[in-house]
């Protein structure tokens, strides 16, 4: 069977766990998303609790990710427990610390004007500091979802959802009939997906950086 | 992971801390983990199938595996993509950086384990088919930053070297090569973390390390297995974080 016949005669196979290697993905990120940001604002202006923030999400990165996702499994079992907690934390990193560069980077004669016209602390956040510094968050953000990407085709083995399966499944029926167009599909599937969310993040960074911002060299 | 991630860490937030504490914290912490690790796999009853998983014999082997993969693999990396990195940053070959950019940052979404188990189908199972998918995989980040590294360096800095009377060869060695080391040193840095990690996964193609454990441990269900070969393989990927950072310190040009 050749690769392409083999994509037709699986598609809703494989369409379905590319559908879940994104969905499992963009969960992720959501939730990470909202925790880092938030760690990101709260201590941004705490040297200490800043470094220790970004200490303790480098040292997860550290983790080989077999060796995370695994270990995982005495607290959360196999499946989408264990993948969403390990990605999750994966995902902490980049977007912490482009939180904490992205607000800790801006003008301050900006931020003073803002709190000259009487915005209040949460105010002058929501309207100045965070979309100011939104472009690096985003980035953060892009580079964090690039990377869980690659992370949850490992993720199938601790029976995880996903493109993964297809690649696990090539291995384990080595030299079988369908082994090489398995992981042909399970690799190229996941380079597409990680494609299609960059083309994502690229809208989605024109369409909500500040106009003030969008003219830049 | 990927390299721009990992590279950042340089901005290590320790740095602050004095200078003893920010060196021995890393090791005394693997060193504690480890010593829990052996207190409490020893507190328990180990059947025959774990034994035969968990005795010294089976875990130095593991180790000399994993550390065998993650070295050659590095060393490999090295000779490979820094005499790369130099030769695209020459004036003469400008074409080539955006090319190898781009190839770059889309190589990193490829999965390890998919790039792995596409070079078994290649070359069969073994050492050499996970070495090359290491290789394949870490390259990229050096590469870059060689490049990059090189590329930095203050245009004036060259040109006070060419007013010297230095020849394009000493230009290179003593001035470009030495102002780039940071960059290459961050780069290879980020590529042992990778490559440590990668490694867990040769176990699937057969190629031992402590992914042999994990993966063993799972199949057979004995927890106590897989969680050994997680905590070591985490100890060995913090431990040659911090080599790479000490190195860093202690490789970096006077002056800088």
């Amino acid at each position: 069977m050749s690769f392409s016949e083999y994509v037709i005669s699986r598609w809703d196979t494989l369409s379905l766990a590319a559908a879940e290697h994104a969905m499992v993905v963009a969960v992720a990120i959501a939730i990470a998303t909202v925790i880092g940001v938030g760690v990101g604002v709260l201590t941004h202006g705490v040297p200490r609790a800043r470094e220790a923030s970004i200490a303790v999400s480098a040292a997860i990165l550290t983790i080989p990710s077999l060796a995370l996702l695994t270990l995982l499994i005495p607290l959360t079992g196999l499946g989408w427990g264990s993948t969403l907690l390990g990605l999750t934390a994966y995902a902490f990193l980049p977007i912490i610390r482009n939180t904490v560069t992205g607000l800790r980077g801006l003008d301050a004669a900006t931020v003073e004007a803002g709190r000259g016209m009487g915005l209040s602390r949460p105010r002058l956040l929501l309207r100045v500091q965070l979309p100011l510094a939104w472009p690096l968050i985003l980035t953060g953000i892009r580079i964090s979802t690039q990377m869980l990407i690659g992370i949850a085709a490992i993720a199938a083995f601790v029976d995880g959802p996903g493109l993964g399966n297809q690649i696990f499944e090539g291995l384990s029926r080595l030299g079988s009939v369908n082994s090489l167009n398995a992981t042909l599909a399970g690799t190229l599937g996941i380079v597409i997906i990680a494609i299609l969310f960059d083309v994502f993040f690229y809208v989605v960074r024109h369409l909500t950086t500040p106009r003030g911002l969008r003219v830049r060299p | 992971m990927t390299a721009d991630t990992i590279a950042a860490r340089r901005a290590r937030p320790l740095r602050r801390l004095p200078f003893g504490t920010r060196v021995l914290f890393t090791p005394v912490a693997i060193a504690v983990v480890l010593v829990a690790l052996y207190a409490w796999v020893s507190t328990l009853e180990l059947d025959s199938i774990e034994q035969r998983s968990l005795n010294r014999a089976v875990i130095v082997a593991k180790t000399i595996e994993h550390l065998e993969m993650t070295l050659a693999a590095t060393a490999l990396v090295v000779v490979i993509a820094i005499p790369l990195g130099v030769a695209a940053s020459r004036a003469t070959n400008r074409l080539i950086a955006p090319v190898i950019l781009t190839v770059g940052n889309l190589g990193q979404a490829v999965p390890c384990i998919g790039l792995l188990v596409l070079c078994t189908f290649l070359m069969g199972v073994g050492f050499q088919t996970a070495l090359v998918g290491l290789v394949a995989y870490a390259v990229l980040p050096v590469l870059r930053n060689t490049m990059v590294g090189v590329q930095q360096v203050d245009p004036a800095l060259i040109e006070a070297a060419r007013g010297m009377g230095m020849t394009r060869g000493q230009i290179l060695r003593r001035v470009e090569l030495k102002l780039a080391v940071p960059a290459i040193l961050a780069g290879l840095r980020t590529a042992l973390v990778l490559t440590v990690g990668v490694a867990t996964l040769g176990a699937f193609v057969a190629a031992g390390g402590f992914g042999e454990l994990i993966i063993n441990g799972l199949k057979l269900n004995r927890m106590p297995v897989t969680i050994v070969g997680g905590v070591l393989t985490a100890c060995i990927a913090f431990f040659i974080d911090w080599l790479g950072g000490l190195a860093e310190d202690l490789l970096k040009p006077r002056g800088m």
